[in-house]
């Protein structure tokens, strides 16, 4: 590190995040072709706290001649400092100024973080569109869960890796590196790179692209010897992922079916992993992650098994994502004392059924009985307001839940105090659901529903949180935008806006400015779209059929439900991407 | 029976604050699969205890961990200790004892190095001729000015560096802010990257004596 960084440094608050050094760091001076750096849109205590992100890093550092490090969106107050000295963005590891590597990977998680992309371009001092990149630039590619619809952020960069990044940025890292001694242009590179790997989507050929998967996952690299930051960061524990995929099928949830199809790990390959992080690691918590971690089928021996290997070395063993219906006693003893958090997203059992949320009222009484007998003091609830069919009835059905938790503490508590906490947030219409072609409600709807909720939430010893209507307007534009709206990013960015996803910086009104400049109506992108309408995402063949979202469109106006995919499969089509348990 | 390890906090490491510092200990511990005794409380913790904090930059080579832990040789801590730490924390000795030394509550005194890109003025030791010596100090972000002249021992220079004895622990002086203040008034050319932490001194007979001889007196 050079001496003006030391200074500049001691200036910014949490240094930690910046200075690398972190145990497990793989060789960075190992001889190595390619360079590559994974860029985050976002602070270093979030994307560190993301398994996909530890998940990459590890595995391309393991290959043979190539060296990963990592960038992450530096604080206001260092950015700041770096464009008053006239310092590039660097990566943590080697402190390289970002032009000097041979490919750059941003991870981008979800719609709010755009802003976020151009913020880092410009203290690289690199030009945001890749059209006016020449040669002489890193090849920069993007992936992580907004490519379900690259269409905002796709004029920013040369590809989007669209699926598992341990097929595509693996693939396409190695192949850029033997590629190298031929000297090709980017398009070159990229012309044979998308012939040979499936999920590349290459903005100059506009090419329909296949999502890549991880046929077997339980057989794909999984890093346990990994990075254990020297700052506290979001997620501070060491995570197993049971598997990916979601066999559920709530009709407004992406990653359900983004995801798809389901790929399970087996139990003995996940209690090695978790005995090895354990171990690599020295956290005090292990957690199991999925989507759905209840729907993992071998759930109750792994959990016996990892539960032994945790407690032999004082370790807390966390099961997050636990559905409402699958709540057994052991699980309620596990509660003791602390909070029970459940979403069951609508207030009556039709809007649950609309949005396939397959819990039943019964489901809801028998966890919060459990709950309350086991001595839970905090009970937090989770919902969605403007859902598709959505009535004054619903919002009060949100109003009873919260009631009878209350009345059920009243009847089987065990704890002298109940606080019940009721969040929501506002329905944003995402690709590749059935519900991708809804209207997202009206700003003035939005609060209009907030503030009823707040009246009729006034309830002793019930608390009410809502998410920012404005925020959830801007993820509703942004999650079906075409990229017209990558001009509109640069702008809102050079007007200020950044970290949008924090409270502290949204700008609504800054936003609005940037899209008002380039004549550009935000209720275009939030409107119902007809269902024969071209999408700007149907470049991406994510395995699920058009026909079978448009099937469970309609079956949620009949508010009919679609059953769990664990027990039949219901052909939605991912299971021709092949590794699906079901066929 | 307590492990008292010293351990050196330096390079980018200095960087990490000392709470912080604290989880990675802990980690380091726990990957180094030592046997710490935990409290019995409903919140359980590890039976650990450091010293005063050093500024967040400033480095150190004297910096004292206390473990409470069962069945193991120090020199058999310090190896494992030292496989296990992140790169700027290293073990450089370690003592077993009966009890714990209570550290945090003896040790009064640090002895600091600053080192200086230029040639010090040898007025800046007329300093210890002074009855008061006023500083700004910062408390919870607000400035506030405080006569530390009875918590600076002694002070030094010897080319360009300057040497610095002062009050550490429970009564503290911030060496960063005394250093921070020389800057200003006598043009001193130094960061706080450029503070090192020496040793840590207690009170025997009336006598400072460094943290290591003090261990060396008890079982």
């Amino acid at each position: 590190m050079n001496d003006k960084l030391k200074e500049i440094l001691l200036q910014v608050e949490r240094p930690a995040r910046y200075v690398g050094g972190e145990f497990n760091l793989p060789d960075m001076n190992k001889k190595c072709d390619e360079r590559v750096c994974m860029c985050f849109s976002d602070k270093y205590e979030i994307g560190m706290s993301n398994i996909g992100i530890r998940i990459l890093y590890h595995i391309l550092n393991n290959m043979e001649g190539i060296v990963c490090e990592r960038c992450f969106a530096p604080d206001l107050d260092l950015a700041k400092l770096l464009k008053e000295n006239n310092m590039p963005l660097f990566s943590i590891e080697t402190k390289r100024d970002l032009k000097e590597f041979d490919l750059i990977g941003f991870s981008i998680q979800f719609e709010l973080q755009f802003s976020n992309i151009a913020y880092m371009f410009d203290l690289a001092n690199i030009p945001y569109f890749a059209k006016d990149r020449d040669e002489s630039y890193p090849l920069m590619v993007a992936g992580g869960p907004c490519s379900v619809n690259p269409m905002p952020f796709a004029p920013f960069f040369d590809a989007i890796l669209v699926g598992d990044g341990e097929e595509n940025l693996t693939k396409l890292a190695k192949l850029h590196k033997e590629l190298k001694s031929q000297h090709l242009t980017k398009l070159e590179f990229l012309k044979i790179a998308s012939e040979q790997i499936d999920g590349i989507y290459v903005p100059a050929f506009n090419n329909r692209t296949k999502r890549a998967i991880c046929k077997n996952l339980d057989e794909t690299f999984f890093p346990t010897k990994i990075l254990v930051p020297n700052c506290a960061i979001v997620h501070d524990r060491a995570t197993i992922e049971l598997f990916r995929g979601c066999a559920n099928g709530c009709r407004f949830c992406q990653a359900c079916f983004f995801y798809r199809p389901i790929r399970e790990r087996k139990v003995d390959t996940l209690v090695k992993y978790a005995c090895e992080l354990m171990d690599n690691t020295g956290y005090e918590e292990l957690s199991l992650s999925s989507l759905s971690t209840s729907d993992y089928s071998g759930l109750k021996e792994l959990v016996d098994r990892v539960r032994k290997e945790a407690d032999d070395r004082k370790v807390k063993l966390a099961v997050p994502s636990l559905r409402l219906d699958s709540f057994e006693a052991e699980i309620y003893e596990e509660l003791n004392g602390a909070s029970l958090t459940f979403a069951p997203e609508a207030g009556t059992q039709r809007l649950r059924n609309v949005i396939n949320k397959n819990i039943s009222e019964e489901d809801i009484d028998k966890a919060i009985i459990g709950a309350m007998k086991n001595n839970v003091k905090n009970v937090k609830l989770y919902f969605m307001i403007g859902l598709p069919t959505e009535t004054k009835e619903d919002l009060d059905g949100i109003a009873n839940i919260a009631k009878k938790v209350v009345w059920l503490h009243k009847q089987y508590g065990t704890s002298k105090i109940i606080n019940v906490t009721v969040s929501t947030s506002v329905f944003i219409p995402k690709p590749l659901t059935p519900f991708q072609w809804e209207r997202q409600i009206d700003l003035e709807e939005m609060q209009e529903k907030q503030k009823y909720l707040q009246e009729i939430l006034r309830i002793k010893n019930v608390k009410y949180n809502w998410h920012g209507a404005e925020s959830s307007v801007l993820e509703g534009v942004f999650a079906r935008a075409d990229e017209k709206i990558a001009p509109v990013i640069v702008e809102a960015y050079k007007q200020g806006c950044v970290f949008d996803s924090w409270t502290e910086h949204f700008d609504f009104a800054k936003w609005q400015q940037a899209f008002d400049k380039f004549g550009i109506d935000m209720n275009y992108y939030r409107a119902e779209i007809e269902e024969e309408r071209p999408l700007p995402w149907d470049i991406i063949d994510n395995g699920v059929t058009t026909k079978y979202l448009l099937k469970e469109r309609h079956l949620a106006y009949e508010a009919k439900t679609t059953p769990n995919c664990l027990h039949k499969c219901n052909g939605c089509g991912a299971s021709k991407l092949g590794g699906c348990f079901q066929k | 029976m307590m492990i008292i390890v010293k351990h050196v906090k330096a390079g980018d490491f200095s960087y990490v604050s000392h709470l912080d510092t604290m989880d990675v200990l802990h980690r380091v511990l726990k990957r180094a699969k030592i046997d710490v005794n935990y409290s019995q409380g409903f919140v359980k913790h590890m039976l650990t205890y450091a010293t005063t904090p050093i500024p967040l930059g400033a480095q150190s080579i004297a910096d004292y961990y206390a473990v409470d832990c069962n069945n193991i040789t120090p020199q058999d801590f310090m190896e494992r200790f030292n496989a296990n730490v992140p790169e700027g924390l290293k073990a450089i000795s370690a003592v077993q004892k009966q009890k714990n030394p209570n550290l945090a509550g003896n040790v009064i005194a640090s002895d600091y190095r600053i080192k200086c890109n230029n040639i010090l003025p040898v007025e800046i030791e007329d300093i210890k001729e002074k009855e008061e010596y006023t500083i700004d100090l910062v408390k919870k972000g607000e400035i506030y000015q405080k006569d530390i002249r009875p918590m600076l021992f002694d002070i030094f220079v010897d080319g360009r560096d300057l040497w610095v004895r002062c009050a550490s622990g429970n009564v503290n002086l911030r060496i960063d802010s005394l250093v921070k203040h020389l800057i200003k008034e006598y043009k001193i050319e130094t960061t706080v990257n450029d503070i090192t932490r020496l040793n840590q001194l207690v009170k025997m007979d009336d006598k400072l004596v460094g943290v290591d001889d003090f261990l060396n007196t008890l079982q």
